[in-house]
């Protein structure tokens, strides 16, 4: 806790827009001249984001400890203005708004560290800077907006940056064809998203009196809920529409939070270097999806306020990623695709999580997915480096001897992610888990499922990298400080963070045999929802008990088959060349077909047809009826020749003859 | 404040004066002369800017008035300008002195004749966008076709003359169009006949339907062929493509503009009864342009003919937002001619610089790699690329987003009984979204991300200081737009406030009569 009385603490709350300008300007600045000095940029980086922590862990003290006595802090200006509408960019503050403002600056501070150990030696060191500030300052702007509009527009924002940094080695064909691929799967997604808002505007926009248009908050129902309730008594939207409208937006955190069948570009995103999958493809930007359905909740209820079909569309949206790009990552041969693929399968859990209604459980495994996923992430990034560049997995192996510091973060992580006990991911999980039993009992036994391919493809990442005996060309050694330290910084959270959501009266209530669905509330779900909040999740033990079961069985089996290596299931999948495994196999390696679909469809069928169609189309209607009009006259200029050289004046009469004929002849017959 | 007294012709004085001294001048001297004659007007519109009265906006100020002679008809030099003329008298201002410093490639060819022929084009791009008088907006708008047909067919490149003709051809047709409308409409008007546009603007609209609709539908396809528009825009990527580098500049930036205003001035300002009948129609080939175009940027190999195609596109745009006759849609409509004037000068203006060093346009033979020995200039290049697909922050995010709100909340998309195409029309120009992200990423791609080709090896250069100049210049103006879009719309928006509710109320008589035509409508 900052040493700061009330009076400050409101200060800073009221002065939030700091946080999202400190690095946009950073990142001029870098752009504009500093980039010619490697340390001025890191320092004017770094400091920005060491600012802004500063100024969020303010902001959220003030929230905390009610110096800020208001449930959130609002400030908008005019951005653009007429008659028909004006829209605001503005500034919101509040507890969920806090808590995202910390995990970006943090994860960002110490992303930003480790980037300095990392990106070195790299020519572009000043320029990934500039990226990373850039990114930065266009995440925390998403996280303060106040309404739909300006949420797209930094939405759009931290997608760029993403394609600049995904696209930061410019020379390697991969990342071209990598960061174009992300930035148009995103526009897909924002199409809807954009037609989405598209709709919700027009039927919502009488009802804003005294707010901001398509506002998240507001004062005298101006709020989400309040303008859909509103507009529903206006009979301008209706449970049908509004299910349509949800399904459109979603159609943006779809792409964003790479969600099936948006999904493609994720795993292509790692052709960044690696902090960047990190920063933006772990820990903010992906999660960005899940903060908008956050953020804007009553869009996806029904009119009344009730969950309805548009949630569920959300759930098995979820569902399906996490289950999905799970059975992808237990084939996948790249330490950072496996770790791709498990970001996408985690997004999943969060949104089944919003979807059942367990809402507080997808925030928090947000908030425990974005420190330990970020520290997987630099852990592999780590590895790369100490390989020298080496990402197969099947090349390294007892990498637990050279590299300690790694190995234990990465160990942590796995942990974490997998589901252990007493590990953060542990309590954000079962909270899902145990809110999709409620309300879907067939997507939570999928999680569950899910739950231990994790532990499974987790601990198989593991034992092949850390365990074993070397099997690489390279000499592997220890990542220098400024990398190690923010892995250790990072698994300070990973171990702790997940107390936030659990009260003990809870477990101690069930361990005396009491049952009850809706427990007492937890810290993180009273800070983020308030007391009266949707949803609390007791604690369920027998759930409980199968969810660890079901991960230590996805232990056990990766560690038989990757560590002791008795037994030889995998490699029967592997080495199967005909049936039902082969076929499992080659689905799970292909990642699904989805890629060779999609590309198939646009570079075999869509594209070849458009451009034959354009080719006749253009070539022969327009050009040949447009020049045939010509011709006439060409014709017309031909008999005229014997009066007239000039190609230029004949036409020129000619045209100007006939439509002073028409002019003439409409003037004599006026239309009545 | 008392108004400064002949500003408006102090600035038509400086582009003229600068075609007759840079003609009589060495040609040693020209480029200099050129530059300098560019800065005094810059510096003119930007006092014109300083000078302009806020509060009456909508109002034209500056106001010169000489009559010539009154029968039979009246002729007379009459200029002024409001927010909207203003905002595109800053623009001409802006992007000639680009395009003036952006000449360096016509070298010894000409020059003297090259600037004087430019001034000459200013002055009449000028004289269109303050014109008060509809004769003299009609003899201005024709005038800039004979610098212009010179330019391309003298310092054009190899197909020049055929790329010019038809450009002349195309736009004479136009013309010829609109002095039929004109003469058609000052013939209906009977007594009260007349050139002033200021009368005209509230005389017009009283004139009977049908009157309006015919009158309009010559100064309609006047418009739309200089737009350009489906189908008339084939002139439009040859025209380009075969012209020199800063007269690209120009005719994307400046000569579209002349058709977007008088779409805005004109068509919508005179009859608004045309935009009630036929709105749907014309927002359905707004639409169709922004999708039609940027497809066929798709399959486009020629990078000049893409960022052409693109102009298509995103006048598109401006289609779009002018038939919605919503205010916020115009307004957004008019922010699109100033932001499509910068970036589109931007990004011809790289494309030139690009050409320069690799002498081909083919995508094919660039072949990609230029990041490595153009640094800045692909930095520019990106900046442009997002500018142009529409990056929040950037100039053209404002105008897209904006024409979308608009038109989906306007009066055409509520129609009841056409609202639903309307809308459907709205989904459509939405996918140019996708599209223009597909072609102008595939764009940079090509040229400047993967491994170089093993031909341009120590061949090629950065950005020359000049052409940093004229590249931060154009990229300040698209940021600075971008972030607060208020510095412009606050001296256009109560003349898009004004024209949207004056339509409005023709409106509520349109469709009241509409409806009575269509009997069976009323019983649902």
């Amino acid at each position: 806790m900052l040493p700061l009385d009330p009076s400050q603490l409101k200060w800073f709350v009221e002065h939030a827009g700091f946080i999202v300008a400190a690095p946009f300007l950073a990142g001029f600045l870098i752009i504009m001249g500093l980039r010619a000095s490697k340390t001025m940029s890191m320092i004017t980086s770094v400091s920005a984001v060491v600012y802004g922590l500063f100024h969020s862990i303010a902001i959220f003290q003030a929230l905390v400890t009610k110096a800020y006595p208001e449930p959130f802090f609002q400030q908008n200006i005019d951005w653009f203005s007429s008659q028909a509408f004006t829209l605001s960019v503005g500034v919101l503050v509040d507890n969920l708004a806090s808590l995202m403002l910390i995990v970006v600056t943090a994860v960002s501070l110490l992303v930003q560290i480790y980037t300095h150990g990392y990106m070195r030696e790299d020519p572009g060191y000043s320029r990934f800077y500039a990226y990373l500030s850039l990114f930065t300052g266009s995440m925390l702007g998403l996280v303060v907006s106040t309404n739909l509009f300006q949420m797209y527009g930094f939405w759009e924002l931290v997608g760029v940056c993403s394609y600049f940094l995904i696209g930061f080695w410019w020379y390697k064909e991969s990342a071209a064809k990598a960061c174009m691929k992300a930035f148009v799967v995103n526009r897909v997604g924002d199409f809807g998203f954009l037609i989405g808002i598209l709709l919700f505007l027009m039927a919502t926009k009488d009802f804003y009196q005294g707010g901001v248009l398509l506002g998240f908050v507001g004062s005298n129902g101006t709020d989400l809920a309040s303008v859909i309730h509103k507009a529903a008594e206006a009979n301008a939207i209706t449970a049908g529409s509004l299910f349509v409208i949800a399904c459109l937006i979603f159609m943006g955190p779809m792409a964003k939070s790479a969600q099936f069948p948006l999904h493609v570009w994720l795993p292509d995103a790692m052709e960044g270097p690696t902090p960047i999958s990190a920063l933006i493809h772990a820990a903010t930007m992906v999660a960005a999806g899940i903060y908008l359905v956050a953020r804007a909740y009553p869009i996806w209820l029904t009119p009344d306020g009730q969950m309805g079909p548009a949630l569920t569309v959300v759930a098995t949206v979820g569902a399906i990623t996490a289950f999905m790009a799970a059975t992808i990552a237990m084939s996948q041969n790249d330490i950072k695709r496996v770790l791709a693929w498990s970001t996408c399968s985690q997004l999943g859990y969060m949104f089944v999580g919003l979807g059942v209604g367990a809402f507080t459980g997808g925030i928090f495994h947000l908030f425990n997915h974005a420190f330990f996923k970020a520290m997987l992430f630099l852990c592999s990034g780590a590895v790369i480096h100490g390989l020298h560049g080496e990402q197969d997995i099947r090349n390294m192996g007892g990498l637990r001897k050279s590299m300690p510091i790694t190995h234990f973060c990465f160990l942590i992580g796995t942990m974490a992610i997998a589901g252990f006990p007493l590990f953060s991911g542990f309590f954000s999980k079962d909270e899902i888990i145990s809110g999709a039993m409620v309300n879907h009992p067939f997507i939570g036994w999928l999680m569950l499922i899910t739950a231990g391919m994790t532990a499974f493809y987790m601990f198989r990442l593991y034992f092949l990298t850390f365990t074993g005996t070397y099997r690489g060309n390279a000499h592997p050694h220890e990542s220098p400080a400024a990398m190690t330290w923010p892995l250790l910084v990072l698994s300070i959270p990973s171990m702790l963070t997940g107390y936030l959501g659990f009260n003990f009266a809870n477990l101690q209530a069930a361990l005396a045999g009491e049952h009850s669905e809706h427990g007492l509330p937890n810290h993180f779900a009273s800070f983020v929802f308030g007391p009266s909040g949707p949803h609390f999740e007791g604690v369920n033990l027998t759930l409980m008990g199968t969810s660890i079961a079901i991960a230590v069985f996805g232990f056990a089996m990766a560690y038989l088959m990757y560590l002791t290596r008795t037994v030889h299931i995998a490699r029967g999948f592997a080495e199967a060349r005909s049936g039902v495994r082969q076929m499992l196999y080659n689905m799970s390696l292909n990642k699904w077909y989805m890629d060779d679909i999609y590309f198939g469809l646009v570079d075999r069928v869509f594209l070849p047809l458009f451009k034959r169609a354009w080719t006749l189309i253009d070539m022969v209607f327009v050009e040949g009826i447009v020049n045939g009009v010509g011709l006439l006259f060409v014709s017309a200029a031909e008999v005229l020749k014997y009066l007239q050289t000039g190609r230029g004046q004949s036409y020129a009469l000619v045209i100007f003859l006939a439509v002073a004929g028409l002019a003439w002849i409409a003037y004599i017959f006026p239309i009545r | 404040m008392s108004e400064p007294q002949h500003l408006l012709s102090i600035l038509l004085l400086v582009p003229l004066l600068g075609c007759l001294a840079i003609a009589c001048s060495p040609e040693g001297m020209a480029r200099k002369m050129a530059i300098g004659f560019g800065s005094a007007l810059f510096a003119v519109s930007a006092w014109l800017v300083a000078q302009f009265d806020l509060s009456r906006a909508s109002e034209y100020q500056f106001v010169e008035r000489l009559s010539w002679f009154k029968h039979p008809f009246p002729v007379e030099y009459f200029v002024g300008a409001d927010g909207l003329s203003l905002s595109m008298v800053a623009l001409t201002g802006f992007v000639t002195l680009m395009a003036i410093l952006a000449s360096t490639s016509i070298g010894n060819n000409r020059p003297r004749l090259y600037y004087s022929m430019l001034m000459l084009l200013t002055f009449s791009v000028l004289g269109v966008f303050i014109s008060m008088d509809l004769l003299q907006f009609f003899i201005v708008y024709e005038l800039e076709l004979v610098p212009m047909y010179f330019l391309i067919a003298i310092w054009g490149g190899p197909r020049r003359s055929y790329a010019a003709l038809k450009f002349l051809i195309y736009t004479f047709f136009g013309g010829v169009l609109m002095l039929a409308s004109l003469v058609y409409m000052y013939s209906q008007m009977n007594a009260s006949a007349t050139f002033d546009m200021v009368k005209l603007a509230s005389l017009t609209p009283l004139l009977p339907r049908d009157i309006q609709i015919m009158s309009c539908l010559g100064f309609f396809l006047a418009f739309i062929i200089k737009l350009p528009s489906f189908p008339f825009h084939t002139w439009l990527p040859d025209a380009h493509v075969e012209a020199p580098t800063p007269i690209s500049m120009l005719l994307a930036g400046l000569l579209l503009k002349m058709g977007s205003y008088g779409l805005v001035r004109i068509c919508l300002g005179f009859f608004p009864y045309f935009f009630i009948d036929y709105g749907p129609q014309i927002m359905a080939l707004g639409a169709f342009n922004i999708v039609w175009a940027a497809a066929a940027c798709l399959v486009q190999q020629d990078m000049k003919r893409i960022i052409a195609l693109s102009s298509v596109s995103h006048m598109g745009f401006v289609l779009l937002g002018v038939a919605s006759l919503s205010s916020g849609a115009l307004n957004g409509a008019i922010f699109q001619m100033v932001s499509h004037g910068v970036i589109s000068a931007l990004l011809f203006f790289l494309v030139g610089a690009v050409y320069e060093r690799t002498h081909t346009r083919q995508l094919a033979e660039i072949g990609g790699g230029l990041a490595k020995q153009m640094p800045t200039l692909f930095y520019f290049w990106m900046l442009g690329c997002m500018a142009n697909l529409g990056l929040p922050g950037l100039s053209g995010f404002v105008a897209e987003v904006t024409i979308f709100y608009g038109a989906f909340t306007s009066p055409m998309a509520e129609w009841i009984s056409k609202g639903g195409m309307v809308q459907g029309w709205i989904y459509l120009a939405c996918t140019g979204v996708i599209l223009t992200a597909g072609y102008m990423l595939w764009l940079l791609k090509k040229l400047f991300y993967g491994e170089e080709l093993p031909k341009w090896k120590g061949h090629l250069h950065d950005a020359t200081t000049t052409e940093k100049i004229v590249a931060y210049t154009l990229s300040f103006s698209i940021l600075a737009l971008g972030v607060y879009p208020a510095v412009l719309t606050r001296y256009y928006q109560p003349i898009s406030d004004k024209m949207a509710a004056e339509a409005k109320e023709h409106i509520e008589i349109g469709f009241d009569t509409n409806q009575q035509q269509d009997p069976e409508k009323q019983v649902h």
